[in-house]
């Protein structure tokens, strides 16, 4: 830069966040002593319009060429000041932003003096390294308009149906055979009581049906590379032996195969064939082989469903297929897993036949479950006339490791109790709970209806079940705390309210997307409050239970909200790529591939250059880590917008002593105030 | 201290003075479901002894209601409680604190203190082992293993002492 | 040869010695040492209720005395192994009380450190001699007996604390039975307190605890009953052979049964010592 520095330099009170530790003032005036310091002030609150308006009028008036705002962090509000940067006339890359609130109001808030000096030190910092600023070439680089979302579940069919609706064109990735996920093992839905597969079936068959949404079943994603705009990705088609152009969904292989085995969308309760689709109302309609069951597979006989295809879709020597496609967003809809509570073994779970999960009692209960939707209890297929629930199994519980509330449950007990009632009023039926949480909409007129219907709720939660060997009829005792009374009852049949867990393979879908996992395991956003959906991966957003257990309304909302975000990434069809990216000095790189190895974004390649093999940096998807910059051996990498000069020029101005090589190790004196 | 009124009075006090004992620092956690009553053997055979009820009186400061309570010697220390608490609340410590406490306050049970104090002065639970030890010379054991008394005695009075001088220097303050 | 300071404790030696013989006995087969530990006090279980600081002294002198010998303790009795863990465990990982009780143990020369590890018999058999080994010692198998486990709580819980076995499935004494050739019955409430630690506070609440236990074993059609502590066996032997008598049943401790299974006599190990009489067991099992 050949023109002089003219720096502006503003101090954020942040209201109270700075000012009530740091002397925003006294900075502001320390500030002005610095050389190139044109303007400094102080200013309440930065970031509004009149604080904006403020820097522009300085940057006009007094010819400012860089600004400082001294305020929260760049996390925060950089993009905003970058935004004014250009408003002004200024290249965004001239800015500086120095974080005087996270990292000193708030850090230091019992030591206001020595906070003040920190942030003057801070400061001075910034302004040393202002001056070596460079503009940087904003760039665009074309985006896709396609998007990836992994799951099948509510909220992964409904970010593919709004985004397929404004023509992204959708890949769907399904793990199952079919589309689906929890939501279309139950049996109805709280509070309106809707049978759940009469309002999602159209949903599935509509993504289905798409011409924007290609469905990938029976697959995993198993590698995602590039960066928001461009992603790369390869999902794994798992082999499924019946070929899917040919299969007309008939369903005469499944009469004909010899094999029953558990089936497992009906939670173990009632079988399916080794040929089959998971459920009746399954999309796609195509069949699959299961490997480990099949007679074919295992000892190399039958082939029956072969025999009576009439379509031919039988293929048993179909390979697993890599599928390979280009988005510019992905959605991460993978769901949960309901809790196993085996684990708690005073609710004898696996051991009494008559103590069954919720999930397992919505199959028990659906029209299109093993049980034809009578309520019959598992031991003997009796009417169960005494029912109780058991709440916060799993969840809320040190002992699970599971602390949090898995939402769903309070209501869905109270779904599960009001249906039991409204089909068999003489039935007794009880919930067990610990607290009623009846939090959303028309959920406390939900809970009233239940007590209209008698059912008895007990404030305690129950901690022994005995079961007589003969009846099979089961005893809880509980403590009604209310009461004050410990309590024995006499039950046919208790049905424990399970938690959520996050899905299996949620580790590795962390790592194949680069996204974090929060302390309870599920997907962790960006801001809970503000940013629901989104998360620190730019183009990779969630959505549904996957970012936290939560039910069928808030999925669906997530879903649209994801969807939302992806359309505003993708919209204009270009993205800003980063400009602080790293750059290769092709005459000292020794082709070492230090670099290469290191680069975690696979952004650097090794090419022919100038009769040599030279790292070359793909500008589209550096992310400006540094990393290669600082490991580089022969310093041929640099950082834009970090430089080695820049750096230097902030260790100088906060330790000139330290930097002075001498080789003596002198401890830093911190400035006291007079 | 009970009113007239038949309610209860409450102390706020007296949750932080039993969580800064040893043992004590589960307190906070319980969110009343009442899984340690349904579990608590003792409970079951004798409905009047209710631990969360206990933890109650302690949470909500009814100091008295806890610690002149007969109940808190009818604890069995079976751990059940401790065992099944989704909360991590160490109950079975908590009541100890709280049987401690009614000790400091001159309230103990009378089979408690027989017991105690034949253990702080034989340091044994039994004295004189001379017919014991003839039972087990028939059986073929050896003799029940010695101990000086003195020893016993002296640690016993150093934590005496130990206690009074915290008490004194907490009455300075 | 495995060897270990012997804590006796207290309801041992004064109301259950035959305990004691058995273990004994079975440890000399198991080629296990037990040293005799003289000086040691009472682990304090008692007196906790009453001062926490007094029982933590009591018990910081017998782990002294563990740490002084150089060896691993081994008690009979699972509330002597839980308290004297319990105490090494805070004074561990609390210094000011580590300091403490130090200063108060030189007055009579004495210093904790923490090197010696506490386990109770049945730990032993599990982790140092193992299954296969006490396998190979049995002679002969008692295969005409039923017998009913009875864990009692302080072997298991808090398991935040022990690790012993899962104290909502409790599956390792019943191996242990097993391996003697008898029938393992599984009874409702084989996982109730036995009710003697309430027992000098309310009699009658303690005898109804015994009470439901036995009615439970008697229904499940056990021959006799086996326990793995001092204050158990005397719920079901002393107090119930009293008290509860259609109820009572032999109760034998689990040495007692693993010696009978490996070849000692019952006199060996005691058996005339059980109030509740034992001669039906031996007759089942062909001893003489």
């Amino acid at each position: 830069m050949t023109e002089k520095p003219r720096i502006g330099v503003y101090i954020c009170h942040c209201g109270l966040n700075i000012a009530a530790t740091v002397d925003a003032k006294a900075v502001a005036e320390f500030a002005k002593t610095l050389p190139d310091v044109v303007v400094s002030k102080d200013y309440k609150y930065t970031c509004s319009d009149p604080g904006q308006e403020m820097i522009k009028k300085d940057v006009k008036e007094q010819k400012l060429n860089r600004v400082i705002v001294a305020a929260c962090s760049p996390r925060m509000h950089e993009p905003t000041y970058r935004k004014l940067m250009e408003q002004a006339g200024l290249n965004p890359y001239l800015f500086e932003m120095v974080n005087i609130r996270e990292q000193s109001s708030w850090v230091h808030m019992k030591e206001p003096a020595k906070a003040t000096q920190k942030a003057k030190e801070l400061v001075s910092m910034a302004v040393a390294r202002s001056r070596l600023l460079e503009p940087l070439e904003v760039k665009e680089v074309p985006a896709l308009k396609s998007v990836l979302v992994i799951g099948g579940g509510i909220a992964g069919i409904q970010s593919a149906l709004d985004l397929a609706e404004q023509d992204y064109k959708v890949c769907l990735v399904e793990r199952q055979p079919t589309i689906g996920g929890h939501m279309a093992q139950l049996d109805k839905t709280f509070p309106t009581m809707d049978c759940s597969i009469c309002i999602f079936a159209p949903k599935m068959v509509d993504v289905a049906k798409n011409p924007n949404v290609t469905l990938l079943t029976n697959s995993e994603v198993q590698e995602v590379s590039g960066v928001a705009g461009n992603f790369h990705v390869k999902v794994l088609k798992k082999a499924r032996f019946v070929n899917e152009k040919k299969c007309v969904g008939c369903g005469v292989c499944a009469s004909k195969c010899p094999v029953k085995t558990p089936n497992e969308f009906d939670m173990n309760l009632g079988m399916r064939k080794a040929v089959y689709i998971p459920f009746p109302q399954g999309v796609p309609a195509i069949y699959t082989i299961d490997k480990e069951h099949c007679l074919y597979f295992t000892k190399g006989v039958c082939k029956l469903c072969e025999k009576f295809c009439e379509a031919k879709a039988i293929d048993y020597e179909q390979k697993d297929q890599i599928v390979e496609l280009d988005v510019g967003a992905v959605i991460v809809a993978t769901g949960f897993e309901p809790f196993d509570p085996s684990t708690l073994k005073e609710f004898q779970y696996g051991k009494y036949k008559n103590v069954v999960t919720s999930l397992d009692f919505e199959r028990l209960i659906s029209a299109f479950g093993p049980q034809e939707g009578k309520l019959l209890r598992p031991s003997d297929g009796k009417e169960p006339h005494r029912i109780a629930f058991i709440q916060c199994v799993g969840s809320r519980d040190e002992r699970t490791g599971n602390i949090y509330c898995s939402n769903i449950c309070c209501m869905s007990a109270i779904k599960q109790a009001v249906l039991i009632k409204e089909k068999h009023p003489e039935y007794e039926v009880y919930i067990f709970y610990n607290d009623i949480r009846a939090f959303g909409k028309g959920f406390e007129e939900f809970y009233q209806r239940a007590r209209d219907l008698w059912v008895t709720f007990v404030k305690g939660i129950p901690a022994e079940l005995t079961e007589d060997p003969e009846t099979k009829n089961l005893t809880v005792r509980v403590v009604d705390l209310v009461l004050g009374k410990m309590v024995e009852v006499d039950l046919d049949m208790v049905i424990l309210s399970i938690g959520m867990i996050p899905p299996k393979g949620i580790a590795d879908l962390t790592r194949i997307l680069r996204i974090p996992r929060g302390a309870d395991g599920f997907l962790l956003e960006t801001h809970p409050k503000l940013r629901p959906v989104d998360t620190p991966t730019m183009g990779v957003f969630l959505a549904g239970a996957c970012q936290g257990p939560k039910d069928i309304p808030a999925s669906v909302a997530q879903a649209k909200a994801a969807a939302s975000g992806v359309a505003s990434l993708l919209s204009k069809g270009k993205i800003r790529t980063e400009s602080s990216i790293a750059v290769v000095n092709e005459d000292f790189c020794s082709g070492c591939r230090v670099c290469v190895s290191l680069c975690k974004y696979d952004a650097i390649k090794m090419e022919e250059k100038k009769g040599k093999q030279v790292a070359s940096v793909s500008e589209i998807t550096c992310m400006g880590c540094g990393v290669c910059a600082s490991a580089c051996p022969t310093k041929s990498i640099s950082l834009r917008h970090f430089t080695d000069q820049q750096i230097l020029a902030q260790i100088r101005a906060l330790a000139p002593e330290a930097s002075n090589c001498t080789g003596k190790t002198e401890p830093i004196k911190i400035q006291e105030e007079a | 201290m009970q009113s007239v009124e038949n309610s209860f009075r409450i102390d706020p006090s007296f949750k932080y003075e039993v969580s800064a004992q040893s043992g004590g620092e589960t307190l906070r956690q319980c969110f009343q479901c009442g899984k340690c009553e349904a579990t608590c053997p003792i409970e079951r055979f004798k409905n009047q002894y209710r631990p969360a009820q206990v933890i109650r009186a302690v949470m909500l400061g009814l100091r008295e209601f806890a610690l002149d309570s007969p109940t808190i010697w009818l604890c069995a220390t079976c751990y059940s409680c401790s065992e099944r608490c989704p909360q991590g609340v160490h109950f079975t410590d908590i009541m100890r604190v709280l049987r401690n406490m009614a000790v400091e306050q001159g309230k103990i049970n009378p089979y408690y203190k027989k017991v105690a104090e034949a253990i702080v002065q034989y340091g044994k639970t039994f004295d004189s082992p001379d017919f014991i030890n003839e039972m087990r010379g028939d059986l073929g054991l050896p003799p029940v293993t010695s101990l000086d008394r003195q020893e016993i005695a002296k640690i016993i009075d150093e934590v005496k002492t130990l206690k009074s001088k915290e008490n004194q220097s907490k009455k300075v303050i | 040869m495995m060897k270990y300071v012997f804590f006796q404790g207290c309801t041992t030696p004064q109301k259950e010695n035959a305990y004691e013989l058995s273990m004994r006995k079975v440890a000399a087969k198991l080629d296990i040492e037990l040293v005799a530990l003289e000086e040691q006090n009472c682990c304090g279980f008692f007196v906790d209720p009453v001062d926490h600081l007094s029982a933590t002294v009591m018990a910081a002198r017998d782990l002294a005395l563990f740490d002084a010998s150089g060896l691993n303790a081994v008690t009979p009795c699972p509330a002597c192994y839980g308290q004297l863990n319990r105490v090494k465990k805070e004074l561990l990982t609390n210094k000011k009380l580590y300091d403490q009780v130090n200063s108060i143990l030189k007055r009579i020369n004495r210093k904790f450190t923490g090197t010696s590890e506490i386990k109770h018999f049945m730990n032993v058999l599990i982790d140092e001699v193992g299954m296969e080994k006490i396998k190979a010692s049995i002679v002969k198998p008692l295969t005409n007996l039923k017998v009913a486990p009875h864990y009692g709580c302080h072997i298991l819980k808090p398991s935040y604390e022990i690790n012993t076995d899962n104290p909502e499935d409790p599956q390792l004494l019943d191996s242990l039975i097993a391996l003697t050739g008898a029938k393992v019955v599984d009874y409702g409430e084989k996982k109730l307190c036995c009710g003697q630690s309430a027992g000098g506070v309310d009699e009658e609440l303690s005898l109804n605890l015994g009470k439901a236990k036995l009615k439970s074993i008697k229904k499940a059609g056990a021959d006799a009953m086996v326990t793995v502590c001092p204050a158990c066996h005397m719920q079901f032997d002393l107090v119930a052979g009293a008290k509860l008598r259609d109820l009572a049943i032999p109760v034998l401790h689990y040495t007692q049964l693993l010696g009978l299974a490996q070849g000692l006599s019952p006199n060996e190990l005691g058996l005339g010592e059980n109030r509740v009489s034992t001669d039906n067991v031996v007759e089942m099992i062909g001893a003489t």
